[in-house]
């Protein structure tokens, strides 16, 4: 079994800190659907590339891929206003449609069979290599080491809006900021694991967290632990009963949400009664 | 030289290969190998199949067994005109096993020595999914699956001397079967020779060469891209143009398009299938081509 899940579980250990804490924070904004849309703003740069008929591995469609993420990054800072009739995640969708069809009529030029862009933008835990989880794992610990280092700014911004405008914080940089930290994170770990387990530890670690504890770092804490069990957990029972990985993975996180939900609900009634 | 110790020599040889002891571990990347070298194999080798019969070969998800299975593998079986590009590389990178590297041999490469048609003269993208080495479905031609049959014999005997004369022995038996088919087929066919069919993708041009038909509209534009709707009625304008009566679908393709065409031409919708397995009880090769030119015969009487 080792030998055929050693990186898988590397990966698994090594890579999800960041993406639990930036859950944290894209769940307390209600912003749920963003790595989707980030993911699908990068593929459209990708498809760019390709009808400028670009190396698909080339150093330059990396850069219009970021620069395509670097827009939407944009986008999600200016319509993120504080008073809005239009709610912010209605904005993240229709930036998700509209990407997605511009990319289905790009590549209908392009010639291209959308398959590959598809193989080439999502990646399968199971095959991960040494490289991937290297290079993922060094641009994680920068893109970390600048929300720990500015962690003063990024959290009220998430957190406590109000406060952080009127302290005078300019949030609307913080957002950009934000954004653009998450669209690289988006885009690298999607290679390496795809969308479905990318929403996945974005999402149901933090939603645990918020679950079980108030402060911040506790719901890190809680955020973390699961994302080590469930994402070890699902790759054994992937090998087991040899199932896909990804998915298996997302369906672990799924029960293990399950099973916080209803501990917490048994835990509050006898509390309660 | 004294010529008796050439057979103690041999079997001493063998004695060191683990192959003389254990059937050979055989993995093939799509069905239509796996049929044929359990064919050649009989029950001297275990054979798995990485792909299931009715999943697209341009895309195959991989599982953690597959890793597995290449790790342990003492051949593996691939097509190696970049039909399975997409997939395999990534697989064999984590299995790193060194009996199956290429130029092993325990590495059999079915298109070589294979004369691939539709091989383009100039590489571009504005051609879509185009393969550089030519179209690799050439296992619905039996003349062609008997050539890699030859090959997979060829590489068992290699690999497991031992078992050498019984692998030529079912070579033969195939080679016989496929010879023995092949008249009725051209003879179910014939009535057909010349006519113009339709199909999905462009997996069909091997079949067509050998029993005289022309395949030469497919509902996908261009290979990979799906259909547009100015291309679809392009494609029921020469259909009705050219009398085409029947389109050749595979399980993983968009089976309701063709539908669509069909209707609004008359034509009928053709199950067809590349790979042995993928419609019930065509599991091997011989029954898998009998199935494939029955269906064919069925549209279009």
């Amino acid at each position: 079994m080792w030998e055929v899940m050693f990186w898988p579980v590397v990966a698994c250990v090594l890579l999800p800190w960041l993406l639990v804490y930036l859950g944290i924070h894209v769940v307390q904004r209600g912003i749920i659907f963003i790595d989707i849309a980030m993911a699908q703003m990068a593929s459209l740069g990708i498809c760019v590339a390709v009808l400028l008929r670009l190396d698909l591995e080339s150093p330059a469609t990396f850069a219009i891929a970021l620069g395509f993420t670097l827009v939407g990054a944009a986008l999600f800072s200016f319509t993120g206003k504080r008073e809005s009739k239009v709610p912010q995640e209605a904005v993240i969708g229709i930036s998700y449609v509209v990407a997605a069809a511009a990319a289905v009529l790009l590549l209908s030029r392009a010639a291209e069979g959308d398959e590959e862009i598809k193989n080439m933008l999502v990646g399968n835990i199971l095959l991960v290599t040494p490289g991937d989880v290297w290079k993922c794992f060094a641009l994680f610990a920068l893109v970390g080491a600048f929300h720990f280092a500015f962690r003063k700014k990024f959290v009220p911004a998430s957190f406590d809006r109000e406060a952080a405008c009127q302290q005078g914080l300019r949030v609307r940089l913080w957002d950009f900021l934000f954004y653009a930290s998450f669209g690289f994170v988006v885009t690298g770990f999607v290679r390496i694991a795809g969308v479905l387990l990318i929403f996945t530890y974005l999402i149901v670690p933090a939603v645990c967290g918020i679950h079980l504890a108030r402060s911040f770092r506790n719901r890190l804490l809680i955020g973390w632990a699961l994302s080590l069990v469930g994402g070890v957990a699902g790759l054994f029972l992937s090998f087991q009963f040899d199932l896909p990985s990804g998915a298996a993975i997302v369906c672990t996180f799924g029960a293990l949400l399950l099973l916080v939900a209803l501990g917490a609900g048994l835990a509050s009634r006898k509390s309660g009664g | 030289m004294k010529i008796r110790s050439i057979p103690i020599a041999l079997a001493i040889a063998s004695a060191f290969l683990p192959s003389a002891h254990a059937k050979l571990n055989v993995v093939a990347t799509l069905p239509d190998y796996a049929a044929v070298a359990r064919e050649i194999g009989g029950g001297k080798v275990e054979v798995t199949a990485l792909a299931k019969p009715t999943e697209d070969p341009h895309f195959v998800d991989a599982r953690p067994s597959f890793v597995v299975k290449l790790r342990t593998a003492d051949v593996l079986i691939e097509g190696g005109a970049e039909l399975e590009a997409g997939w395999l590389p990534p697989l064999l990178q984590n299995a790193r096993n060194a009996k199956i590297e290429r130029g092993k041999p325990g590495r059999v490469v079915a298109s070589e020595g294979i004369r691939l048609l539709d091989v383009p003269a100039t590489l571009s993208r504005a051609a879509g999914d185009v393969h550089a080495s030519g179209n690799p479905h050439f296992m619905v031609d039996p003349i062609i699956a008997k050539a890699v049959a030859q090959h997979i014999a060829q590489a068992f005997a290699g690999l497991d001397p031992a078992n050498a004369a019984g692998y030529q022995a079912n070579y033969a038996k195939f080679e016989a079967s496929i010879d023995a088919k092949l008249q009725d087929w051209g003879r179910a066919l014939l009535p057909f020779k010349g006519q113009p069919l339709a199909a999905y993708h462009d997996s069909w041009v091997y079949f067509a060469h050998r029993f005289g038909f022309t395949i030469e509209t497919f509902l996908e534009p261009k290979p990979g891209i799906p259909p547009s709707p100015s291309h679809l009625a392009e494609v029921i304008g020469r259909m009705k143009k050219e009398h085409v009566r029947a389109i050749l679908v595979e399980p993983f393709q968009n089976r309701k398009i063709a539908e669509k065409v069909a209707s609004s031409t008359g034509a009928h919708v053709v199950d067809a299938a590349q790979f042995p397995g993928a419609i019930p009880n065509t599991d091997g090769y011989v029954a898998h081509i009998d199935g494939l030119v029955a269906r064919v015969v069925a549209a279009l009487k």
